[in-house]
Parts: structure tokens; C-alpha cells; sequence
């Protein structure tokens, strides 16, 4: 692994954990999977320039695209889900009663 | 020159651990502005300005403002900082999980060069203009692809946050 790959390599893996670990508030879960999305768009910008291919600049265009829509749509359900439950907190959200 | 490029790169993973252990959602929004502006000088760095233009634009300028007011409505008004003791051990335990993942994968150490666009020869088309370029002649179905996804996602948002008693996520 050079060292340019290993910096967005990092940045996913940082972003992964902070997925995981998402400790209050929904939305900063959301902001963990935007940043994964950028290190994939870095990444997939890398990939025409290391292998000369024009064609291939397309990729990371489209999944921006398709990102803004998934940012959307969780910033939906987020807008949702603190209309019914008062706020964003991660704990409130049980409908299991228990 | 192609260490100010691998200085980009650790301002990038920088950002990535802002935003993994933010204290509270307006850090985390602070990480992601730090980590697109250096992704984007990155990748003016490595020869592709109009990808960072669409960088900037799409993300930062679009969906990033977006967020900053949804954390404006979502966030604690006192929230924590960086100091305290819980979110530092937060970040040290990431990085502690990230080198022994990477040592475990292991790192070519000596490769400090960086491949840029002209790293063959020097080209008077310039490769991201032309490649992006190409979503108007041969990638027109990706485009309409893209455009109807987009479309599609402003009537499920618009569905989303309906409310009142037949929205799509109701508790009671």
C-alpha cells in the first residue's frame, strides 16, 4: 500500500469506527457516513489518475450524485424521528419498552 | 512537492478522526469542512481541479449546508468539548485500532512518490474535463440514470417528513 492510499484507507476506517461507536445523537452517525463517502470519492478520483484512463472519471461524479441522495434521506428520517420523539437522542429510540 | 501532497493526505485523515470522535454534532460538522477542503486541495495537488470543483460545489457548498442546519434543530445547546477525558479516549483507542490494522496489513514505507496526471506525458485535453465530459456523449444513460435517482429522492424525502397522522415514521 503506498502512502497516498493509506491516508483515505485511514479516513474510512476512522469513519467506520466512528459508525460504530456513535455515542448520543443520530445525526452524528449521519456525519460518519458522510465522511466515509468522501474518502470512497477521493479514492475513486485517485483511480483515472494512477491508471491514465479518462472514462473512468465518471465513477465518482455519479456516486456524489447518489450520495446527495442518501444525505437526504437520512436527514428525512432525522427530521422525522425527533418530530415524534422530541429530540435526536439514540436512546429514545425503543420501541420495545424495555 | 509530492510531500506537500502526503501532508494533504494526513490533514485528511485528521478530519476523518475530527468527525469519528466528535464531543458533539457542531465538531463533527467542523472535521467534515477541514476534511473536504484538504480532499479538495489533494486533488488539485494531484491534477484534477474540476473533480475538486464538483467536490466543493456538490458537497461542501450543498449537502454540508444542509447538514449545518439539521444539526442547528438536532444539537445540545452546552455541548461537550474536546477536553474532556471520554472523547479523548475515544480518538486514542481509534488510532490505536487503525495502526494495528494497518500494521497488520502492512505499509510500503519508502513509496513517497504520488502519480499525478501528467505523471506519462504531458496531455493538452485534460483528463477530468474530458472523462466528465463524457456523461454527455457515450455515459448519457448514467446521466439519466443519476437524474431520475435524484428525482425519485426528492418524492421519498418529500413522503419522509409529511406528518401529521399519515407520514411514513410515526411512534404512536
Amino acid at each position: 500500500m503506498s502512502l497516498l492510499h493509506l491516508s483515505f484507507y485511514s479516513s474510512f476506517i476512522l469513519s467506520c469506527l466512528g459508525l460504530a461507536f456513535h455515542r448520543t445523537h443520530l445525526i452524528s452517525a449521519l456525519l460518519c457516513l458522510e465522511s466515509m463517502m468522501l474518502s470512497i470519492f477521493i479514492a475513486l478520483t485517485i483511480l483515472p489518475i494512477e491508471a491514465q484512463t479518462p472514462s473512468t472519471t465518471l465513477t465518482p461524479v455519479f456516486i456524489l450524485a447518489f450520495s446527495a441522495c442518501e444525505a437526504g434521506t437520512g436527514l428525512a428520517i432525522l427530521v422525522a424521528s425527533t418530530r415524534t420523539h422530541g429530540s435526536d437522542h439514540l436512546h429514545n429510540l425503543n420501541l420495545l419498552q424495555c | 512537492m509530492a510531500y506537500f501532497v502526503l501532508l494533504l493526505g494526513v490533514g485528511f485523515v485528521l478530519g476523518g478522526l475530527a468527525v469519528a470522535s466528535n464531543p458533539s454534532p457542531y465538531y463533527g460538522v467542523v472535521g467534515l469542512v477541514l476534511g473536504s477542503v484538504v480532499g479538495c486541495g489533494l486533488l488539485v495537488s494531484l491534477g484534477v481541479p474540476f473533480v475538486a470543483l464538483v467536490l466543493f460545489m456538490v458537497y461542501l457548498g450543498g449537502m454540508l449546508v444542509v447538514f449545518v442546519y439539521s444539526v442547528c434543530m438536532a444539537a445540545d445547546p452546552f455541548p461537550e468539548t474536546w477536553g474532556d477525558w471520554r472523547v479523548l479516549g475515544y480518538g486514542v483507542v481509534m488510532v490505536l485500532m487503525l495502526i494495528v490494522g494497518v500494521v497488520f496489513v502492512g505499509v510500503e514505507c519508502w513509496k513517497t512518490w504520488v502519480v499525478t496526471v501528467d505523471s506519462g506525458s504531458i496531455f493538452v485535453g485534460r483528463l477530468d474535463f474530458s472523462g466528465v465530459a463524457m456523461f454527455y456523449s457515450l455515459g448519457a444513460g448514467m446521466f439519466l440514470a443519476a437524474g431520475w435517482g435524484l428525482l425519485l429522492t426528492l418524492f421519498v424525502v418529500l413522503e419522509l417528513v409529511r406528518g401529521l397522522s399519515c407520514g411514513a415514521i410515526r411512534a404512536v
